[in-house]
């Protein structure tokens, strides 16, 4: 043997969920002592494949190896207990319960000694330089030292093979660059990493290998970061251009619509989402928003459509200043939304067909103070014969509906009230083919009847099929901007990746 | 080792409810019946005094039913907050300052007139109930408080204020001593319906079928009904949030405060800290197995009603009427394992195999 034995070996992994293949064979290999990046767009099946390494999920098909040994993990517990440990994106801390307390959680002798557990926290923490206090409780921390926390968790456990899944989404640049020189510390311990991100300078940054996942087959395995240009990371994740079989002929676009001036908007944590960002849409055009998953596309649509606050810049509405106008108004005024969170902003879950359908315009199926609900099923069948849903009884929960059909209720909903405006976030994730195009044709029929849409989504291949202009965000600012014909896919990825083209 | 796994079912059993209901009630009936056996009593012979107590003759049933009253209007106060996702654990404390309300207008109004009093006493306790509620619920809408902590709480406040009034300002001079509230004028004592029932039980009914009828019919339900699906989707649709919530456990307090009123001027003779008996609290059990809905919550008020006063009757031949609060929390339990079985189902299966 002149190598070590592998950290990890994942070979042909097959996972599927209902309606979506998450990993088709794929294949990832970790040295030991190495920083190892595993990238690919949302969706690419990167979440689906750390979670069986973590034993949250059991591959169909398909070995997991450890250091040459092949494992079945029945639990995260067994995961842990052969050395894996996984940061996922909610953190899973008690906010009451102290640093140590935290880290000891589950792993505790029986009889507990808080002040020896502070001490050898403590030590861990020094160790890998990660700074955190032991006896501070959890609701205390920032974001980046509740990381810190969970990383000590995984120590605490003697994992040799830690997995951090998109690390730096919540943390600042600062806290990103220590948490570099943390794992750096923990690879030279000899243990290994896996770092899932799709931000490329942080891969070049912090990483030793990288492996490139698409569509959940891995398309780039263990290459040598060094050697590798931003640009071709970029084009490795995005793919190569399939063909635009959608899109529609070029038109004129008609007068401005909806309008956005120098808007900065919070998101949930309080940083700033939306750095001064403009853009503008006409009647008769889809303008495309590219971006990966978190460059405050989200806050964007809720801002536009009135359920988050701006705190400044302009929205306006056919040359009026909606900035501070209630959804209510937002929507009477002819602007509709899409939301991302289709059940549980656009839809209520519990609820039936009917009343998800007349959402917008129960005030006006009643009679007295009472829902006509003779007008309201009327009204439904409306929307549920012109958009094809297919659901088995307008009163059924919509909980029984598939994805394709609940988004062609939320879509009809939205388009019959004939708006001029439509603001679609993510309108096709997780559809299945024949609802992706039923959708698309939708909006692209929108479009030509003379409406402005304002379509968000992570699938780069999608926007370069059905958009007339395609705008790129990054960092909550707008990086580039394209006219439908010259777009170019690998400037857009680069464009995405935060690099400039 | 084969073990026994719950599984969830594709849909759940239909009519399931009603199904589990009776099973439940069985299980809670057996369980009780092993419970007086143990306790040396024949489980039949208390059994055949409780039903013919509560549902014997005509006269019983009008006792049943004037218990029923207070059960419902509780259970449609808890009810109407949860169809918001909201729990109104005060009900309680809102019965009891509906009823102190109630009282004070009694004090004021000695000198009026029958139906004017008890007209009075009744919006009155229905008022306090709604003032009772509106700090919990201004306190969720506006800074976020949980309303389970402090509708909660003040049910013990609402017992010391009664405690106040009575060794205080309130103190009956003609008590010889006692520490009690004056005796309320005759006058304002709610007529009885028929045998034993009051009055109370028409409005109960009145009330049940309009705010069910809001609740399940009207726009405002409506809304409520999104609000409690999902937050958001309110929001996105354009509703108040804020406006909901205050609005929603105002009306859920000004619903125990009516049964406040009306057990005042229909069974109490004078304000006491004992006049609510619990009803709150019970209220909370009788919407949750008439699963939230306003329309169960008068089947199983009454049903209630039976377990409680066939437990009082037991006492003469010497059973504890513990028995009946026992009974009551087996239904509780019984009812709630048995819906388990509507949604999930038990397979025998071996556990997974582990490998290291």
């Amino acid at each position: 043997m002149d190598a070590a034995p592998l950290a990890v070996e994942l070979k042909g992994i097959w996972k599927r969920f209902p309606g979506v293949v998450a990993n088709a064979g794929t294949e990832l290999t970790v040295k030991r002592g190495s920083i190892h990046a595993v990238l690919g767009e949302n969706g690419a099946g990167k979440s689906t494949l750390m979670n069986v390494l973590a034993g949250v999920y059991r591959p169909e098909e398909g070995d997991v190896r450890l250091f040459g040994e092949r494992v079945v993990f029945a639990n995260p517990a067994d995961a842990l207990a052969a050395g894996v440990g996984m940061v996922h994106q909610e953190f899973r801390l008690v906010p009451t319960f102290t640093v140590a307390e935290n880290v000891v959680l589950g792993a505790a002798d029986r009889v507990l000694n808080m002040g020896a557990v502070e001490r050898r926290v403590a030590e861990l923490a020094e160790q890998f330089s990660l700074d955190v206090d032991p006896q501070r409780q959890i609701w205390q921390l920032s974001m980046g030292e509740r990381q810190r926390v969970e990383i000590l968790k995984a120590l605490w456990r003697d994992a040799e093979i830690l997995i951090l899944d998109e690390p730096t989404a919540v943390l600042t640049p600062n806290e990103a660059d220590e948490l570099g020189l943390v794992i750096r510390r923990m690879a030279n311990d000899g243990r290994s990493v896996i770092f899932i991100s799709h931000k490329l300078h942080e891969v070049k940054q912090y990483c030793d290998e990288a492996t490139v996942l698409r569509g959940g087959k891995t398309v780039a395995a263990s290459m040598p970061v060094a050697d590798l240009t931003p640009r071709q990371l970029a084009e490795l994740m995005v793919g190569e251009a399939t063909e635009a079989a959608l899109r529609p002929e070029p038109r004129q676009a008609g007068e401005q619509l909806l309008s956005v001036q120098n808007l900065r908007a919070l998101n949930n944590r309080n940083l700033e989402a939306l750095s001064n960002i403009s853009l503008s849409v006409h009647g008769g055009e889809i303008v495309g928003i590219a971006g990966v998953a978190g460059n405050g596309q989200r806050e964007l649509s809720d801002v536009i459509a009135g359920l988050r606050e701006s705190t400044s810049g302009t929205v306006t509405l056919f040359g009026e200043d909606i900035t501070t106008a209630t959804p209510r108004q937002r929507f009477r005024a002819g602007l509709s939304y899409i939301p991302e969170d289709r059940v549980g902003v656009g839809l209520a879950p519990q609820l039936s067909v009917t009343d998800n359908a007349i959402l917008r315009s129960y005030r006006e199926h009643t009679r007295g103070p009472l829902i006509a609900v003779d007008r309201a099923k009327a009204f439904c069948a409306d929307v549920v014969d012109s958009f094809k849903v297919r659901t088995g009884s307008l009163d059924q929960r919509i909980a029984g509906l598939s994805g394709g059909n609940l988004q062609r209720l939320l879509v009809g909903r939205e388009l019959t009230a004939k708006p001029s405006v439509i603001v679609a976030s993510q309108p096709t994730r997780g559809l299945d083919v024949q609802g992706v195009k039923a959708i698309q044709e939708l909006l692209i029929d929108a479009r030509n009847e003379g409406l402005g849409v304002l379509m968000i989504s992570e699938d780069l291949d999608e926007l370069l099929a059905i958009s007339d202009r395609i705008i790129v965000m990054h960092e909550g600012r707008i990086a580039a901007e394209y006219g439908g014909a010259d777009a170019n896919r690998s400037a857009i990825g680069l464009a995405m990746a935060g690099e400039s083209p | 080792m084969i073990r026994p796994v719950l599984v969830r079912r594709e849909a759940p059993v239909r009519g399931g409810q009603p199904l589990a209901f009776a099973v439940g009630l069985s299980v809670a009936l057996l369980l009780g019946a092993v419970l007086l056996l143990v306790a040396g009593d024949s489980p039949i012979e208390v059994y055949r005094r409780m039903l013919s107590a509560s549902f014997g003759d005509l006269e019983a049933f009008s006792v049943t039913l004037n218990r029923a009253i207070p059960l419902a209007l509780a259970g449609l106060a808890v009810a109407i907050a949860a169809t918001m996702g909201l729990w109104n654990i005060g009900a309680e404390g809102q019965i009891l300052f509906g009823a102190t309300t109630a009282a004070g207008i009694a004090q004021a109004g000695e000198g009026w007139s029958g139906p004017v009093l008890i007209l009075a006493m009744i919006v009155g306790g229905s008022i306090g109930g709604a003032l009772w509620a509106l700090g919990p619920a201004a306190a969720k809408a506006y800074i976020g408080v949980n309303e389970i902590i402090t509708t909660l709480m003040l049910n013990e406040i609402a017992i010391r204020l009664i405690r106040y009034l009575i060794n205080g300002p309130w103190k009956d001079p003609e008590g010889y001593g006692f520490v009690q509230a004056p005796a309320l004028p005759e006058q304002s004592f709610l007529p009885n319906l028929f045998q034993r029932t009051h009055v109370g039980l028409l409005i109960a009914i009145a009330v049940l079928a309009v705010v069910g009828l809001m609740v399940s019919r009207s726009s405002w339900g409506y809304e409520l009904r999104v609000a409690g699906s999902s937050g958001a989707t309110a929001t996105y649709a354009g509703i108040s949030l804020k406006r909901k919530i205050l609005t929603v456990l105002v009306l859920s307090g000004a619903v125990a405060g009516l049964a406040g009123g009306i057990e005042l001027t229909g069974n109490a003779t004078r304000l006491t800290e004992t006049v609510s008996n619990g009803y709150g609290f019970a209220g909370i059990i009788v919407a949750a197995l008439a699963l939230m809905r306003p329309s169960g919550v008068a089947a199983v008020a009454v049903l209630f009603g039976a377990v409680q006063v066939g437990g009082q009757s037991i006492k003469a031949i010497g059973v504890s009427d513990a028995v009946s609060t026992v009974l009551q929390a087996l239904i509780l339990f019984g009812v709630i394992a048995a819906g388990v079985l509507i949604v999930y189902r038990i397979e025998m299966t071996e556990p997974k195999v582990r490998s290291t």
